[in-house]
C-alpha cells in the first residue's frame, strides 16, 4: 500500500485532556507545572489506517472518544502524543452548529464558508444553488441561523459539507436529528459522492441501518481505546453484544423480573 | 558553573528557534489566508452593525456622544483653557481621542475574539492566528471612516490639510500592528480564563486616563516620568495623532518616543508568540 492510497493514518495517537478544579487553576496551569490536574484520555494509543475511498463508521457509547477522533481528523484538535497523517481536503460536519455564525443567514453562512475555503465567486454561487436545493428549508435560507431548529441546522450543515467536493467527509452525529426522509436523502448523497469521486467517509452513528447501508468497516471505541476494527456487521455485533437470546436475558432489566414475579403470585 | 553557561546559551538558542518558528508559521498562515482575512473583516463589520435600526450610524453616534461628554465636563464644567497650541480645546480633544475608539474596542473585543469566533476554532480547520487580524482590520475600517470625519471637521473649522497629514497612515499602521499583536496575546489567555478578560475590561478606564488622551504628555515636568510614560503605546499613538492634527511635529522629531514604542511593540510580539505557541493546541479543548 503506497502512501497515495492512505487517506488517514493514526500511529499510536493519544489525546489527553487536562481537567483542572476551576478555571482559575487552569489559568495558573499555563504558567506553572505545579498546579494539580486530572488527566483524562479521550483517545489512547489508537493505531489504524483508512484507505482512500473507504467508508468507516465509528461506533461507541457517549464519551468513548468518537468526537475527539473526528475532531483530530478534521484538524481542529491536536493529538497529545503519537502521529496523525491526513492526506486530502477534509470537510467536516462536527456537531450541530457545524461552524456557523448564528447572526448570519443560512445563505450568508454558505458564502462565508465558501470564502473560508478559498472558492471564487462562481464556485460559491454554484455551492449556494446546491445547498439551497439540498437543504430545502424554503424562506428560512434568508433568516439568521440562530432562529433555526436543530433539524434545519443539520440540513444546511450537511448540504454544505457534502457539496464542497471533499476528499474526506467527516460527519458527526448531526444527522440523527433529521427526519427519516432527510436521513435517507443524506445516505443517498453520501453513497453518491463515495461512488463518484472516491471520497473517504468517516462518520459517527448509532443507527445500525445507516451504518450497514453506507459503511464497509466499523471501528468500535471503548473508553478511548480502539476495541474493535473490522467489517461493519461484525463491529455492530461486537458493539451491541451477541444476539444469542439466552445471553441477552442477562441484560433484561429489573422491572421485567419484577413483572414476572408479580404475575407468578 | 562554567559548564552551565553553554547550556543556557543552548536553551536560549532553542527558544529563539522555537518562537521564530511560531512567527514563521503565523506569517505563513496570513500569507495563505490573506483573501479570507479581508472577507471575514468585512463580514465582521456587517455583523457589528446588523440588526439595529440606525445601523452604521452607531459607528459615529457612540464616539460623538463620548466626545461631547468629555468636552462638556472639561470645557464647560472644569473650565479647561479654551485653546491648546492655538487650537480650540474641542479640536485638541477630538484629535487625541480619535485613536482611543479603536484602542478601546481592541482592548475589550480584541480580548474576546476567540470566544466570539469559537466556531472557527472548534468546528472548522482555520488558522487561529488570523482571527485577531481580521477582527482588528474590521475595527480599523471604522477607525479610518472616523478619521475621515475628523479631517472634515478640521477643514470646516478652518484648518486645512497639510503635509503633516502624510504621517497619519504610519500612526494608523503602528496602532493596528500593536493591537493586532495584543489581541493575539490576549485572546488565547481569555479563552482559557474568564479572569483575564475581566482584568482587561476593568483596566480599560485606567488606560484611558493614564495615557495622556485627556491631558498633554508634554505638560509633565518630571523628565523620568514623562519618559517612562512614553513606553505606553496608547500615549505614543494619542500623541502621534496630535502631532498630525495639532502640534504639527514629525514622528522622527521625538526619537525617544518612537524608540520606546518600538521596544514595547517588540516586547508585545515576543509575549504573544510565547502565549500563542504555548496555547495554540489547547484553545480548541477549552472553548
Amino acid at each position: 500500500m503506497t502512501t497515495q492510497d492512505i487517506a488517514i493514518e493514526f500511529k499510536n495517537v493519544s489525546k489527553r485532556y487536562k481537567l483542572y478544579r476551576s478555571d482559575r487553576q487552569r489559568f495558573l496551569g499555563i504558567f506553572s507545572k505545579r498546579v494539580a490536574y486530572k488527566e483524562v484520555y479521550a483517545n489512547s494509543h489508537i493505531t489504524l489506517r483508512i484507505r482512500r475511498g473507504e467508508s468507516v463508521a465509528v461506533i461507541g457509547k457517549n464519551g468513548a472518544g468518537k468526537s475527539t477522533m473526528l475532531k483530530m481528523i478534521t484538524g481542529v484538535v491536536f493529538p497529545t502524543t503519537g502521529q496523525l497523517t491526513v492526506n486530502g481536503r477534509v470537510s467536516a460536519l462536527l456537531e450541530l452548529t457545524a461552524g456557523f455564525d448564528p447572526e448570519f443567514t443560512g445563505r450568508e453562512n454558505v458564502h462565508m464558508r465558501g470564502q473560508i475555503w478559498g472558492l471564487d465567486k462562481e464556485e460559491i454561487s454554484a455551492l449556494e444553488r446546491e445547498v439551497v436545493d439540498f437543504a430545502d428549508i424554503g424562506d428560512y435560507m434568508d433568516q439568521p441561523m440562530r432562529t433555526y431548529s436543530s433539524g434545519m441546522k443539520a440540513r444546511v450543515g450537511f448540504a454544505i459539507s457534502a457539496s464542497i467536493n471533499p476528499e474526506i467527509l467527516v460527519v458527526d452525529e448531526a444527522l440523527s436529528v433529521g427526519d427519516k426522509a432527510f436521513r435517507e436523502k443524506c445516505d443517498a448523497k453520501i453513497r453518491e459522492i463515495m461512488e463518484k469521486e472516491n471520497v473517504t467517509v468517516v462518520f459517527v452513528t448509532h443507527s445500525r441501518a445507516a451504518a450497514e447501508a453506507i459503511c464497509s468497516r466499523g471501528l468500535v471505541l471503548e473508553h478511548g481505546r480502539l476495541a474493535f476494527d473490522g467489517p461493519i456487521v461484525e463491529a455492530l455485533d461486537y458493539y451491541e453484544g451477541p444476539r444469542d437470546t439466552s445471553i441477552q436475558m442477562g441484560d433484561v432489566v429489573a422491572t421485567d423480573l419484577a413483572d414476572a414475579a408479580i404475575s407468578d403470585v | 558553573m562554567a559548564e552551565a553557561r553553554p547550556d543556557r546559551a543552548d536553551v536560549l538558542a532553542s527558544r529563539v528557534r522555537r518562537y521564530g518558528g511560531t512567527l514563521v508559521g503565523v506569517v505563513a498562515e496570513h500569507e495563505e489566508y490573506w483573501r479570507q482575512i479581508f472577507q471575514l473583516a468585512a463580514a465582521d463589520l456587517v455583523k457589528t452593525y446588523r440588526g439595529s435600526a440606525l445601523g452604521w450610524l452607531w459607528a459615529v453616534i457612540k464616539p460623538s456622544v463620548t466626545i461631547f461628554v468629555y468636552w462638556f465636563a472639561f470645557a464647560v464644567g472644569l473650565r479647561a483653557s479654551s485653546t491648546v497650541s492655538g487650537f480650540p480645546f474641542s479640536l485638541w480633544l477630538i484629535a487625541g481621542i480619535l485613536p482611543w475608539f479603536y484602542v478601546s474596542e481592541m482592548l475589550t473585543q480584541g480580548t474576546t475574539t476567540l470566544k466570539r469566533y469559537s466556531y472557527l476554532v472548534t468546528k472548522i480547520k482555520f488558522p487561529v492566528s488570523t482571527i485577531s487580524t481580521f477582527v482588528s482590520l474590521s475595527k480599523l475600517y471604522v477607525h479610518i471612516a472616523l478619521a475621515a470625519i475628523v479631517m472634515v471637521i478640521f477643514i470646516v473649522f478652518g484648518y486645512p490639510i497639510d503635509v503633516y497629514y502624510l504621517q497619519l497612515p504610519l500612526y494608523m499602521f503602528l496602532m493596528f500592528a500593536f493591537f493586532t499583536v495584543w489581541s493575539m496575546f490576549a485572546a488565547p489567555l481569555s479563552a482559557i480564563s474568564k479572569d483575564f478578560a475581566n482584568v482587561v475590561s476593568s483596566f480599560v478606564m485606567a488606560v484611558f486616563w493614564m495615557s495622556g488622551i485627556m491631558w498633554d504628555i508634554n505638560s509633565i515636568k518630571i523628565p523620568w516620568l514623562s519618559r517612562l510614560l512614553l513606553f505606553n503605546p496608547v500615549t505614543f499613538i494619542a500623541t502621534g495623532y496630535r502631532n498630525v492634527f495639532i502640534y504639527k511635529r514629525w514622528f522622527f522629531e521625538d526619537r525617544f518616543a518612537l524608540l520606546a514604542f518600538l521596544v514595547t511593540l517588540a516586547g508585545m510580539t515576543a509575549l504573544s508568540l510565547y502565549t500563542y505557541h504555548r496555547l495554540r493546541r489547547d484553545i480548541a479543548d477549552v472553548l
